[in-house]
């Protein structure tokens, strides 16, 4: 089968896998709980409680509940977050592109170090650079985040003082428009440079404590895919050919290296989105982790249910992603079959 | 839930410095030549940097850190902005407090009641109350423009008033207003009037000083959805247009609130500007706190053995939070709805004896001396330390007395028998940790007792603590605060009060008639001297019947650092009980 037919049968199966995935996330986030319990106090009457209750149609019976949401998003109305005090639509973009940036930077940071350390570390196996990016590695797959992130606030925020918390200067973030809700494209569409070395700076230590563990689980897999390839008979082939060391590192056993590594990458930025609700906690990031965990504590049913169901498509559209970059990188995988 | 791993992170740097001291004395002052090898001397000097720059003292950024600036670290973000909406104790208040004002305020060092947007203080004697205490006179101040630039006349006042009563939005403290407020009235330009329903001794410090009551523009009202009965107005739930010594700048949701100086203010302006961070974790504000990028934090007393001697930070600890941490007992259990595991009968509390058992068998001190680090104090049924009408002399439960509980079990047949009960409380704090002091000191007491701890999560504990009936036989929180002791005793103790309805005080009073009479007495006693009398009367009445297990008045613990000036905190304003317009640095 063509990529394109299998994206298009992919892409025509995903709205079941949604609608099928909304109903499910719905039916258990009002099981979980009363929808408006943020509102909620032993103050009130029934007569008041009822009254809050029809202000978010939560009289009518739970399918009718469900078309009137369904109804709402599709008119681009997702309800109202009693923790941010505003419609989920005006809110949802701008925490969704903290997010996006923080999780991009990470990637960014665990996709470059740790196929570069694992290639480092694979072509020089059992030698001392190996041991010392094995350790790291391992470090960094067992190392819990929150305690990670801490770390790092000790030495580079209260110690040093290299580093702040947050996402920005209020000023210098207000200095600049923010078409894109990304604060250093924003700033490089402003042409700040003060507003750029702002936003990487906030972002510095987010993106490391987040990245450091996605970089362990890339470099340990490039690195052990490498050294099995390096095994290979191809790469004896190469070599007799008289190729040097570098270009069959490079040309070949690399990129092959790189396939299950790019399972393991795709797979990575689910380990990314868990780990923002973590990150963005201690760092103070706003993003939809952290508004995220507040509304779970506080029962705000309309932005877990934004959350759920975009993350829900999010990993839909990425393994699609992952797919279609797989057999690009393997021809011998037939797609569809 | 750091501090569980790392320990104290001043400990920490304390292991590094032993460290290196012990580096730096072996070998005759060498380092350990052989030990290392020639590959290792890179990593080892990039380590023995690292590990240098982190051992800087925070003395080189000792330097006023955010100069102009005043940074608070909040507990939690507001839900709205709005006066009218803004429920008592809730984080909206925080920012209200700031931006609007009131007719009346309370000074910032004593209980007293100052002039605001009135004048005067009414009072019998100046004559802004009527004889019959029924009318209350306020004359207004001129000169004063609200944050949009209109000028704020008596009108603005009523408009205000009557605005909260109209919305009177279930989730908001309309009631403060509505339960008291009979007719208000414009008499000039600048003179309000007020009619009460009936006399009560508790207006202006119960109802005038409240969030509820600021005065907010009409003009900005009314040019953004004006008043509709039973609906939020969401210009006013996201912005503010008040008169006060700070303009509300932007809300940067799970961000920062920015506040700005009134340059037009009427009174002492502010010299800083203010930026409300939210949300931070407790750990990370103590955190923020040392890094000097914060200037005042919220915490609470368990966090003061990470901030102690910290440089550059000071820790106010005077005076008492005026929010009682109690234990409910439930009065009003339905029948069969509670834990599986509870083998109480639903009238289990009807008895007083239970009642008084459980207040002799709790271990306060340890309560006080763990999880409130000592900073707190016990205070008799039901009236703060620190609230009019507070008596010395009255009994106190501040001591754990096994004997006593032992004998009124055994009284009551349980001691026996035994039995096993299931309290409710929200996770990770320190209504938490009373509950487990609870279940300890009472298991400890008779291997009998079951006590079981259900720590959940704040919207499940919000859940079951809205419901009426309630269907646990306990739960743990804390009151709400108010200035004035009439608020605490109808809705902590008067059978027909807000609690009494919902937990059936009127099932276990042993005279529900005389508790209910002498707390509506003393609403309406304007004599402060008779009025003390019978708020003492209740106190002792209430020791011998408690509906409530208070395992603490909670200390004021206010960390902020110490280029901070003028830090001043009244327990009396809404948490975190300051006033950011008096402070500079």
């Amino acid at each position: 089968m063509q990529i394109r037919d299998y994206i298009i049968r992919r892409l025509m199966v995903l709205p079941i896998l949604i609608i099928g995935t909304s109903i499910i996330v719905f039916s258990l986030t009002r099981v979980g709980g009363s929808p408006i319990g943020i509102y909620l106090s032993h103050e009130m009457s029934p007569a008041e409680v009822a009254e809050i209750e029809a202000r978010f149609h939560l009289d009518k019976p739970l399918p009718v509940q469900y078309v009137y949401w369904v109804s709402g998003v599709l008119r681009g109305d997702l309800g109202w977050s009693g923790v941010a005090a505003a419609p989920v639509t005006e809110i949802f973009p701008n925490k969704l592109a903290a997010t996006m940036e923080l999780a991009v930077a990470a990637g960014l940071i665990a996709v470059a170090l740790g196929i570069g350390l694992g290639t480092f570390a694979g072509a020089r196996r059992n030698r001392l650079p190996d041991h010392v990016i094995r350790v790291v590695a391992v470090g960094g797959a067992s190392m819990p985040l929150f305690w990670f992130a801490i770390l790092l606030l000790i030495v580079f925020w209260v110690h040093l003082g290299w580093f702040p918390v947050g996402r920005s200067d209020p000023n210098i973030f207000a200095s600049i428009a923010h078409p894109t809700g990304l604060y250093t494209l924003d700033a490089i569409l402003a042409g700040s440079f003060t507003a750029l070395r702002d936003a990487i700076w906030h972002l510095v230590l987010p993106a490391v404590a987040l990245g450091y563990g996605a970089t362990a689980i890339i470099a340990r897999m490039m690195r052990s895919s490498l050294v099995e390839e390096l095994q290979e008979d191809y790469v004896d082939a190469a070599r007799a050919k008289g190729l040097p060391e570098r270009l069959v590192l490079r040309r070949h056993a690399r990129r092959n290296a790189l396939i299950p590594t790019v399972t393991v990458i795709g797979l990575t930025f689910g380990f990314l989105l868990q780990g923002t609700v973590v990150a963005e906690i201690v760092f103070r990031w706003p993003g939809l982790g952290r508004w995220m965990a507040d509304s779970v504590l506080r029962g705000d049913q309309a932005t877990i249910m934004t959350y759920v169901m975009f993350t829900s498509v999010l990993f839909l559209m990425v393994n699609l992603i992952v797919d279609v970059v797989y057999a690009y990188l393997d021809r011998r995988v037939v797609l569809g079959e | 839930m750091f501090r569980q791993i790392f320990g104290n992170p001043r400990r920490l740097t304390a292991d590094y410095a032993s460290a290196r001291s012990a580096t730096a004395y072996t070998a005759d002052g060498r380092v350990q030549a052989g030990v290392q090898s020639h590959r290792l001397n890179g990593w080892s000097l990039l380590a023995a940097l690292f590990l240098a720059l982190s051992l800087m003292p925070a003395a080189m950024a000792q330097n006023v850190k955010n100069p102009g600036v005043l940074v608070h670290a909040a507990d939690d973000e507001p839900t709205t902005l709005d006066p009218a909406q803004v429920e008592a104790g809730e984080g909206g208040e925080t920012v209200i407090l700031q931006v609007y004002e009131r007719l009346l305020e309370i000074a910032p060092d004593s209980p007293d009641l100052v002039p605001a947007l009135a004048t005067e203080v009414p009072s019998v004697g100046n004559g802004l109350i009527s004889a019959d205490g029924l009318t209350y006179t306020f004359p207004i101040r001129q000169g004063v423009t609200f944050h949009d630039g209109s000028a704020l006349t008596a009108a603005d006042v009523k408009f205000s008033w009557d605005r909260v009563m109209t919305m009177s939005l279930p989730e908001s403290s309309a009631d403060t207003l509505n339960d008291i407020v009979a007719e208000t009235r414009v008499k000039d330009d600048f003179t309000f009037e007020v009619k009460l329903q009936r006399p009560s001794a508790s207006f202006l410090n119960g109802a005038v000083v409240a969030m509820v009551s600021s005065i907010v523009s009409q003009d900005a009202v009314e040019a953004n959805g004006g008043v509709a009965a039973g609906q939020p107005n969401p210009f006013m739930t996201t912005n503010m247009v008040g008169s006060g010594p700070y303009k509300f700048n932007a809300w940067n949701r799970n961000e920062n609130i920015l506040l700005d100086i009134n340059d037009d203010y009427w009174g002492d302006k502010a010299k800083l500007n203010v930026r409300i961070e939210i949300g931070s974790e407790p750990d990370v504000r103590v955190l923020g706190l040392r890094a000097g990028d914060y200037d005042t934090i919220e915490t609470d007393p368990s966090f003061v053995s990470d901030i102690e001697g910290a440089e550059g930070v000071s820790i106010h600890t005077g005076g008492l939070l005026l929010e009682p941490i109690h234990i409910g007992f439930n009065l009003n259990i339905p029948e069969g709805k509670l834990p599986a595991e509870d083998t109480i009968p639903t009238d289990f509390f009807h008895d007083p004896r239970i009642r008084q058992a459980f207040n002799y068998g709790f271990d306060y001190n340890a309560f006080l001396n763990g999880p409130l680090a000592g900073f707190g104090d016990f205070n008799p049924h039901y009236i703060p330390i620190g609230i009019f009408g507070y008596d010395t002399s009255a009994p106190v439960y501040a001591k754990q007395d096994k004997a006593k509980a032992e004998a009124l079990f055994r009284e009551t047949g349980y001691w026996d028998k035994g039995f096993s009960v299931s309290v409710i409380t929200e996770e990770a704090n320190l209504f938490a940790d009373a509950a487990l002091v609870l279940k300890d000191s009472l298991e400890a007491l008779n291997p009998k007792f079951r006590i079981n701890v259900l720590a959940v999560a704040e919207a499940v504990f919000d859940d079951a603590h809205a419901q009426n009936p309630i269907e646990y036989a306990m739960w743990v929180k804390n009151a709400d605060p108010f200035a004035d002791p009439h608020p605490y005793l109808q809705s902590y103790q008067h059978p027909d009060g807000e609690w009494g309805e919902v937990h059936g005080f009127a099932n276990g009073y042993k005279d529900s008639a005389k508790i209910a009479k002498l707390i509506d007495d003393a609403s309406v006693e304007l004599d402060p001297a008779k009025r003390a009398a019978l708020y003492s009367e209740l106190q002792k009445l209430l020791f011998d019947d408690p509906m409530w297990l208070i395992a603490a008045q909670e200390g004021v613990v206010m960390a902020y650092r110490s280029w901070v000036k003028g830090f001043a905190m009244q327990p009396l304003w809404p948490r975190p009980s300051l006033k950011f317009a008096l402070f500079d640095k």
